[in-house]
């Protein structure tokens, strides 16, 4: 039988919620807490009772159609990877060499991602865009952005 | 009362205050016109901006960025049959026929005054609506509060559509697992924090927020292969006159009347939104059609784009009742928007008619000078506004993804808060795929802090006896119709699975 998107689901949230439990019964609780009404672990562990209950309620009830089978045809998972290791790169960046060069290098490599290979259109884009917001923010709203450890150490300061 | 209209008046007419509403409906209707980007999105979007503005601000440019979206997506539907969001889905099956027969001006003047009249009419009724339900609920105990939260996470899962409930109800379960990560707000001990610091004061709403919908929702673009699509060509020349005839205002007038009022209160239950509001006001009209008038349905029927486009601007409204009243949110829009009310340290509710007069009021009042902008500005303006489409789609994706990281990377100005991000948009995506939906993730992540600190105190009071719940009538009452709420379309989509029945197409997961 072929798992559908519900059975994927389900078993999904099922071993969320077992993991979820096993780590609210892991929370420290203040001494006598654990006689207390309610406590830290009261409403986790109710989260993963019920959690559980609807997860196997999903598999129980999986919609078992054609339609309700997982279609990864026609995506292009591979762009997106590409365009969220993007992202990753930019948060390593931000700190290195500052707002402006990483905004810079962030909007010229996603506009290379999806298909612009014109340089005028690259830099036009991305170069005179960076200039005007770091200035709207630096310098008009007084942000302070960190001009990156790279430059600090190079130029000093 | 009239106070509070003058104070709320006065806070609206400030010079900036009105400066946000125009923004805000200019922002909104350019974002709402981008296929794939709706109201949520565009919302969303604006967070990280409100945070610099003092909180009424804040609220009137979301506010505007709102009803613009809702407007920009019916924009986009009239004239390239590309709805901006799920809400305005409907507006496409009469707009883009009439857009066809060379009546785009008309169809688009049409929207706006149905789209001004619906939103206004929501607006008159929630005037008098929210302060009447806001000073019933001033009795309110921490165990109606509990109680009330349920009700507002089960009808966002009852109203998720047919075959997608127990998904609905899953996703909140997870919203409120989300939430509970962090440092407990009642004992202090830290939960799910696995050693990590940055994790000490839980996930940020901006950031799950901005995640789960503006990054989400672009990537998806990506993902579906929309950004390698022709930007929408747009013959301005073509949108032939504005004016309506006689005849065609006195055939709408009642269509828009009753659609208003129907859009409205569908707007007010808690998680039913815009989207179901529209779609039940185009069926309900063609019902009420005669056979011949019915034969128009679909093929530019004036009364088929006016009832949906009255009925999803005064459900926009309508959302905003149970946010301002009781801080559940009818929608995924106010969802938000209840978290950026929380982030402010707001408390929407029965108390914020009392204590933040200028927060309630002003809203209210600047939904009328934002229904008048959509209609005196937005209209005109519509052909160049819609000329921002014409920038392509690889251009504009990188900036709307540069936008919602740095909107949450310039309020923490920490790169940890950037993987999180990816981390989140990678679960968000891959959720999406199997067909959950995202709103009622947020609402419970957007309730779990309310929700447990008002049943530890409830809990406590009755020394940890559930008898809270029936112990008040007004409790029994509304813990009664959380459970009928929960109880009919879950034992409904039980029955129908277990016959055999595959699940129906559900509306769009209650957005607007």
């Amino acid at each position: 039988m072929p798992l559908s998107k519900d059975h994927i689901g389900g078993l999904v949230f099922l071993c969320l919620s077992v993991a979820y439990g096993y780590y609210a019964g892991e929370i420290a609780l203040l001494p006598g807490d654990e006689f207390a009404p309610f406590n830290a672990q009261s409403l986790p562990s109710a989260l993963a009772v019920l959690g559980g209950i609807l997860s196997i309620a999903l598999i129980v009830t999986a919609d078992r159609s054609s339609a309700g089978r997982l279609q990864l045809a026609g995506y292009d998972f591979w762009l997106v990877a590409k365009l969220l290791l993007l992202v990753v790169l930019l948060g390593v960046a931000l700190p290195w060499i500052g707002f402006l060069a990483s905004t810079i290098l962030f909007l010229i490599g996603g506009y290379w991602l999806l298909g612009v290979r014109s340089i005028k259109t690259l830099l036009l884009a991305s170069v005179p865009f960076s200039v005007v917001l770091w200035f709207l923010l630096a310098q008009l709203l007084d942000i302070y952005l960190a001009p990156g450890r790279l430059f600090t150490a190079m130029l000093g300061g | 009362m009239w106070d509070g209209i003058l104070t709320g008046l006065g806070t609206a007419v400030m010079p900036f205050n009105l400066l946000m509403v125009v923004v805000g409906c200019f922002a909104g209707t350019f974002i709402g016109m981008l296929p794939g980007l709706g109201p949520i999105s565009a919302v969303a979007l604006m967070i990280p901006i409100t945070y610099g503005l003092d909180p009424a601000s804040g609220i009137i440019l979301m506010a505007g960025v709102y009803y613009g979206a809702v407007f920009g997506g019916s924009t986009s539907s009239i004239l390239v049959n590309a709805p901006g969001c799920a809400s305005t889905v409907v507006t496409a099956f009469d707009g883009f026929p009439l857009a066809q027969k060379n009546q785009a001006g008309k169809a688009l003047a049409l929207a706006a005054y149905s789209s001004f009249t619906g939103g206004t009419i929501g607006a008159l009724i929630l005037l008098f609506a929210a302060p009447a339900l806001a000073s019933v609920s001033l009795s309110f105990q921490s165990g109606d509060y509990f109680a009330l939260m349920l009700l507002g996470l089960t009808a966002v899962a009852a109203f998720s559509g047919k075959g997608q409930v127990i998904k609905a109800l899953l996703m909140t379960v997870f919203g409120l697992m989300i939430a509970t990560v962090g440092t407990d707000i009642t004992s202090g001990a830290t939960r799910f924090t696995f050693g990590s610091v940055d994790l000490i004061d839980g996930v940020s709403f901006l950031l799950l927020a901005m995640a789960t919908f503006a990054l989400t929702e672009v990537i998806m673009t990506v993902l579906r292969g929309q950004h390698r699509e022709a930007e929408p060509e747009m013959d301005m020349a073509a949108l032939g006159s504005m004016k309506l005839s006689r005849e065609e205002v006195k055939e709408v007038a009642p269509t828009i009347g009753r659609s208003s009022v129907f859009g409205f209160l569908v707007g007010v239950l808690p998680g039913a939104g815009a989207t179901i509001a529209s779609f039940m006001a185009y069926g309900l009209e063609r019902n009420l059609a005669s056979a011949k008038e019915k034969l128009k349905f679909g093929k530019g029927s004036l009364r088929g784009l006016a009832a949906p486009e009255s009925a999803n601007n005064a459900a926009s409204t309508g959302s905003f009742v149970p946010l301002l009243t009781l801080g559940i949110p009818g929608s995924g829009t106010t969802a938000i928007m209840l978290g950026a009310l929380i982030a402010y340290g707001i408390q929407p509710g029965p108390r914020l008619f009392m204590d933040n007069p200028d927060v309630f009021w002003s809203v209210i009042i600047s939904m009328y000078f934002g229904n008048l902008v959509l209609l005196i500005l937005n209209l005109p303006l519509i052909p160049y506004i819609s000329r921002l489409l014409a920038i392509p789609r690889p251009i504009l994706i990188p900036l709307i993804l540069f936008f919602s990281i740095t909107g949450v990377y310039l309020v923490s100005f920490n790169t940890f808060d950037i993987q999180m991000m990816v981390l989140i948009t990678v679960i968000a995506i891959f959720l999406k795929l199997l067909a959950f939906p995202m709103a009622p993730m947020l609402l419970g992540f957007i309730l779990g802090g309310i929700l447990e600190k008002n049943l530890a105190r409830a809990l406590t009071m009755s020394d940890g006896s559930f008898s809270f719940l029936w112990d008040r009538p007004l409790t029994l009452v509304i813990t009664l119709i959380a459970v009928a709420v929960l109880l009919f379309p879950l034992l409904g989509t039980v029955l129908g699975k277990l016959r055999g029945k595959g699940p129906e197409a559900a509306v769009a997961e209650g957005e607007g």
